[in-house]
């Protein structure tokens, strides 16, 4: 793309605009206050950013983002005022403290569910928030510490307030840089995938734990860094800087200014500053007035004023077509060969499965297993217990009893990344995709956990992320096998169900596994779709992927099933050749009541 | 002071928090949001009583049923400002909003009655009874009576009427109650207006003896979230359970250390109770369906 | 935004047409908003009378009870006029955040905050007009120990700034005066209900008298939870109780024998000039005085004197504030080279008859000095 096409995309150009103009504000036209409240944006950006990667890329509401902004500045501030240490020292410790806090809260932490997440970070806030109050001898107690010097490096003291607003805007502009690596490729989309479907994300082998854990260190980072260069600005620090009403800023600038994107961070801290700022002389009402106009904004724009700003910008000038980024397919490789392994008939085993629900066996007892390139279907009527094996198979549920063999080992305790990232990749009954993401990338995305896609190598990756366009390039491979090329940039909420239906499975393959677990694929589609996808399903077959299809439509699995293992509530009643299976009295006892002698079954034993 | 009076103080106290946690966890249930400005309106239930008894000096009793009447409005004002504008954005979303809103009310209130704190009238009179050794003061009393009386009403409520029913229903799973003919907003108004009306009471319950002040509500938001966390998210007789044990654990352990050291506990009690029993007492530990 | 930063731009270039600009800066809104709002009035009231007719611009800048953003409105406060002075924040976080301010625009600060170390920073343009914490609490300290003849002390104090500060001043003057209290607690958190625990303890270390430096609510209820626990030992509080607001809250036979400090106590309307003033408070603001109203209304009037007499620069004005002595409504002033001016103050009892207190001990200068 041509510099002209870069700048005219989305809102690159105003925002560009405004921030010249802004800096020659900063440099021509600005007075002591004026610089304060520049840097007072600057720092919040920085606060802001950090909590980004949290809050949200990995979407968990932390409450501890003021805490770590606290920490940080408590840290500059005892570090200079007791032990006359520079910046030098201060600032990465500053960022260093924090970091290690959450390191050591978050494993436990990150565990919980939504709300008890939260309520433990608030928690940890409102514990340090005691000890900063308390333990006078180093924090000052309630009063803070004061004095704490100007920036220093190398003998240069960045003291006047030009000075520091160039340096702190320094540090945002690294900040953003650093957190551009980290998202624009395809740990952004990994990120995505995560925090709109947590399920899907694993079962495409994206370890959420450490995702989560990777934002939540990330963000106590950041919030460090902000923190120290606060301490810097106003000289003081005070429990103030870690309590409930920071936090409080800091959700309403990052959820105004827009949760993933940089330009948001900006902006919401900008705004929220300067409201206050507008406001102030309106002395009592000053308050009402922010809140009042905050929350107008909130529900004027919900996705943030940088999509508000967007959406404006597409009413105006329309949008952009999106172009197709210039890739060339990679080959998708299926395997033709497994692995030679000890036990080389059954490449998948499963034995004695049996999971509870409350009082309900939904498995009680189950074995099967599966060669090398077969096709197995797995039916029974509803409530038999199908799903919920394949969920016991891909990891996504732990059974009670039994285990699950894959080339010889024993994956049963295994996580759903793990078990997806040895080779085994499934659908859902119900479409898990990233609605927001082209059909494309919510394919690519299942690149990131097989190929080991990390923080520390996107931080490090100059330029264009390599990874991605490996990932896109296999990604379009297996959507030409899947007959969806056509629509490889769409977003794949406005896709027809069929075709999302194929982009879940295409998503399943592209990581090149070597069993493919589908749960009812011909669902909601027509026959001439069910045909189509069929035969698709017998080419990757005879590449060598061993698929076991949950389903209930008969006549779907009639041209596609080697073989037919038939559940029911929980225990396996019959199993082989599939016109035996269907014939079985067990069988049709289970899905229609009683009678062998109906005409529906007649139905389903002509092809 | 003896281990059973101080255990009757927490009581005491914990009782007016029950209903704050219970007005808490019947908003969480109908929106699965968490109201922050929660506290904020309890403080507006004290502003109403202080209102009211300047313009007629009646016992606070009588007056009770005016404060829910009035507060179950402001209740339903505060969902169509801070919730419905925001019902299809994520949950977050409307945490914030309630934040604001609990902002707005912070200053509404210094402009309207000023900073400094303010008293309510007492329920039925001030003065303390004695109960053999115990000493409980009168207020203490009524309060305890009217938590139970509005605890035992909702159950009642909930448990066995059409009404409650609906609001169950519609707590669910609101597409599915709309499709079968609850009008799921008309019910979500209402929960937010009955749990707005419960703060409300408490804090004109509240406002006799701990006064009301404009920055008074922010404790009480963390506390009700705490109790509803510890109860089990969604139980309302875990909301009242976990308001009455947090209460009691703080009133007792701040007798024998200190309140740092009480407050510093309580947290970390909170904690383990999040890596051990992370369902809280009545709560349930739900597998997730694909 | 950018449409905004204009606009902000503009208005502060507006020319004025009064004689000086005198911003007042102080907490608004927020936790400390009944105390921000007392000084408030003082300080407009002073600017109101302006001696020799001057007309003082005297914008209201609100600091929201946070150190950020109290250095952030001192800083606008400052920078859309040449200011003589500025009339700040009671509270003690936000003056530490605001001094660097100060010095860095080189306009002094006329304060009434009682932290200590505002004035033992070595910077030279912070004044304030209350008796510095360390002085008044040696009153504190002396009347409990000297006049009541009380040994075994309770002190206790809650978790604010105010509250720690007071806790440490208190206990090394009892140190210095030879007792040691049998008991101690600085962690009461401001917003505490119950206090039943907390007095529980202090009957179980047989304490006959309670020292006690908060904020005015914390202390309401103290002394509230005390007389119906049926404690029966005195109470000596700092001067948070003193605000009419507080005493509102009290039925007057709740008030007997609890005492406190106070620099000074308007309400009692001890003598005419403080009556004719109070008075005039009272018609104004359609409120009860308190002592932290009357504090920073003598100190702005003294600036504003100086600068009927002349003064009209603020270095002017900084090096009168720490040489010249000024007879204000409540005492005389006088700096004592490091921006301390006050150095008065009363103990006042109640004795359950109304809500306004009687003065019945008064230390001065040299006697609020604790080697």
């Amino acid at each position: 793309m041509g510099l002209a096409s870069w700048l005219l995309a989305g809102i690159r150009l105003p925002l560009i605009v405004g921030a010249a103009a802004l800096i020659l504000y900063a440099v021509c036209y600005a007075n002591l206050y004026d610089l304060r409240v520049l840097t007072l944006c600057g720092v919040y950006a920085l606060f802001v950013l950090g909590f980004q990667f949290v809050f949200g890329h990995a979407g968990a509401v932390s409450l501890a983002q003021a805490t770590f902004f606290g920490i940080g500045g408590y840290i500059t501030g005892i570090l200079a005022t007791r032990f006359g240490f520079l910046f030098p020292v201060t600032f990465p410790l500053s960022i260093a403290g924090p970091a290690l806090l959450a390191v050591i809260i978050g494993v436990p932490v990150l565990k919980l569910e939504e709300h008890y997440f939260s309520l433990a970070t608030l928690g940890i806030g409102l514990v340090v928030l005691l000890l900063a109050n308390q333990w006078s001898d180093v924090t000052g107690g309630a009063n803070g510490l004061s004095g704490i010097p100007p920036i220093e490096i190398a003998g240069f003291a960045v003291a006047d307030r030009r000075s520091v607003l160039w340096f702190v805007w320094a540090t945002v502009a690294i900040g953003c840089l650093l957190a551009h690596q980290i998202t624009r490729g395809l740990l952004g989309h990994a990120y995505h995938l995560m925090r709109e479907d947590p399920a899907a994300a694993s079962s495409v082998g994206l370890n959420i734990a450490e995702l989560r854990f990777g934002a939540f260190v990330l963000s106590a980072a950041y919030g460090g860094a902000a923190g120290a260069l606060m301490a810097h600005v106003i000289h003081v620090v005070s429990p103030e800087n870690l309590d409930l009403s920071l936090m409080v800023t800091c959700l309403t600038m990052t959820v105004i200014g827009g949760r993933t994107q940089i330009a948001g961070a900006i902006l919401g801290a900008g705004m929220i500053v300067y409201l206050r700022e507008w406001f102030r002389v309106l002395e009592n009402y000053y308050m009402i007035a922010y809140g009042t106009v905050a929350l107008a904004t909130l529900i004027a724009a919900p996705y943030g004023l940088v999509g508000a700003l967007e959406r404006l910008r597409s009413l105006l000038f329309g949008t952009t077509a999106v172009v197709r980024p210039p890739l060339i397919a990679q080959p998708l490789l299926l395997c033709a060969r497994p692995a030679p392994s000890r036990d080389a008939e059954a490449l998948l085993r499963v034995d004695d499965i049996a999971l509870a629900f409350g009082g309900v066996k939904a498995l009680d007892g189950v074995s099967l297993s599966c060669r090398p390139g077969e096709v197995v279907g797995l039916i029974g009527p509803n409530g038999s217990g199908k799903t919920t094996l394949l969920n016991v198979i891909s990891g996504l549920y732990s059974c009670e009893r039994g285990k699950v063999v894959f080339l010889g080992h024993d994956i049963t305790a295994e996580p759903a990344y793990a078990i997806a990232r040895l080779g085994i990749t499934r659908t859902f009954q119900h479409i898990h995709l990233a609605e927001d993401l082209s059909v494309l990338d919510n394919i690519a995305v299942a690149r990131a956990g097989v190929d080991g896609a990390n923080l520390l190598e996107a931080l490090v990756t100059l330029g264009r992320d390599r990874r991605l366009d490996t990932a896109r390039g296999l990604a379009m491979a297996a959507a030409e096998r899947l007959g969806i090329a056509h629509v490889l940039m769409e977003p794949c909420g406005r896709l027809p169900y069929g075709t999302r239906r194929r982009v879940e499975v295409a998503r399943a393959l592209v990581a090149a596994p070597k069993v493919l677990l589908l749960d009812e694929p011909a669902a909601g589609l027509n026959e001439q779709e069910q045909r189509d996808l069929a035969e698709r399903i017998r080419g990757f077959a005879a590449d060598g992927v061993t698929v076991l299809v949950v389903e209930h439509n008969l006549v779907f699995l009639a041209a596609l099933a080697e073989r037919l293992i038939c559940l029911d509530r929980g225990k396996v009643i019959a199993s082989g050749l599939p016109d035996a299976v269907r014939r079985e009295p067990a069988v049709i006892e289970a899905y229609l009541g009683l009678d062998p002698d109906v005409p529906e079954l007649a139905l389903a034993e002509s092809p | 002071m003896t281990f059973v009076q101080l255990a009757v103080n927490g009581v005491a106290l914990g009782a007016a928090y029950a209903l704050v946690a219970l007005g808490f966890v019947f908003i969480v249930n109908a929106t699965s949001a968490v109201n922050f400005a929660h506290g904020d309106l309890v403080m507006a239930g004290g502003y109403v009583a202080v209102g009211l008894g300047s313009l007629a000096t009646l016992p606070m009793i009588l007056m009770l049923p005016l404060v829910a009447a009035i507060m179950f409005v402001v209740g339903i004002a505060v969902a169509l400002v801070a919730y419905f504008p925001l019902i299809d954005r994520p949950p977050a979303t409307v945490f914030i909003s309630t934040l604001l809103c609990g902002i707005v009310l912070q200053n509404l209130f210094l402009v309207l009655f000023g900073p400094q704190a303010r008293a309510a009238p007492p329920l039925i009179k001030s003065g303390t009874v004695h109960l053999g050794a115990i000493e409980i003061s009168v207020q203490a009393l009524g309060t305890l009576a009217v938590a139970a009386a509005l605890i035992g009403l909702q159950y009642l409520m909930f448990a066995r009427t059409q009404i409650g029913r609906r609001l169950r229903a519609t707590a669910q799973d609101r597409q599915m109650a709309q499709a079968i003919g609850i009008r799921a907003s008309a019910v979500i108004a209402c929960t937010f207006g009955a749990g707005t009306a419960l703060a409300g009471v408490a804090g004109a319950l509240l406002a006799n003896q701990f006064f009301v002040y404009p920055t008074g509500g922010i404790p009480l938001s963390v506390y009700a979230y705490m109790a509803v966390v510890v109860g089990g998210w969604g139980s309302i007789a875990g909301a009242v359970l976990g308001a009455m044990l947090i209460s009691i654990f703080q009133v007792v352990v701040s007798a024998y250390v200190s309140y740092a050291v009480a407050t510093g506990l309580l947290y970390f009690v909170l904690l383990l109770v999040f890596f051990f029993r992370p369902q809280g007492i009545f709560g349930e530990l739900v597998q997730r369906r694909v | 935004m950018i449409v905004g930063l204009c606009l902000m731009a503009g208005a502060s270039n507006v020319a004025s047409a009064a004689d000086a600009y005198l911003p007042i800066v102080m907490p608004i809104t927020g936790f400390l908003s009944v105390e921000g709002g007392s000084q408030r009035n003082g300080a407009v009231m002073a600017l109101e009378q302006a001696p020799g007719g001057m007309k003082v611009d005297f914008p209201v800048f609100d600091t929201g009870t946070s150190a950020t953003g109290a250095a952030t409105a001192l800083d606008k406060a400052l920078s859309s006029q040449k200011a003589i002075a500025a009339a700040v924040t009671v509270f003690g976080t936000e003056m530490v955040a605001m001094m660097p301010i100060a010095a860095e625009y080189k306009v002094p600060l006329l304060t009434i905050s009682g932290l200590a170390k505002i004035t033992e920073s070595g910077n030279p343009y912070i004044f304030r007009f209350l008796p510095n914490d360390r002085e008044i609490k040696v009153a504190h300290a002396r009347y409990i120990v000297e006049v009541m003849k009380k040994k075994k002390i309770a002190l206790i104090s809650d978790t604010t700034a105010y509250g720690q500060g007071g806790f440490a001043l208190l206990q090394e003057d009892f140190g210095k005066l030879g007792t040691t209290p049998v008991f101690e607690d600085n962690s009461i958190a401001p917003d505490t209900k119950d206090m039943s625990p907390l007095l529980a303890k202090v009957k179980a270390s047989g304490a006959d008298v309670i020292a006690l430096h908060s904020v005015a609510t914390p202390m309401t209820l103290i002394t509230k939870q005390l007389k119906s626990s049926g404690l029966n030992i005195p109470i000596v509080n700092s001067s948070s109780i003193v605000e009419p607001t507080a005493t509102a809250l009290f039925e007057p036979a709740e008030l007997a024998g609890v005492c406190a400090e106070t620099p000074s106590a308007p309400e009692a309307r001890p003598t005419p000039a403080i009556k004719a003033w109070a008075d005039a408070y009272l018609k104004r603001f359609n409120l009860e005085p308190d002592g932290l109203a009357l504090g920073q209304y003598d100190g702005v009037m003294m600036a504003l004197t100086l600068m009927a007499h002349g003064v009209k620069t603020p270095e002017d004005l900084r090096a009168a504030l720490q040489k010249e002595t000024y007879q204000g409504v409540a005492m005389t002033y006088k700096s004592n080279g490091h921006g301390d001016l006050s150095h008065d103050a009363d103990i006042v009892c109640w004795d359950g008859t109304s809500r306004i207190p009687k003065i019945v001990g008064h230390y001065a200068g040299e006697q609020l000095i604790l080697k």
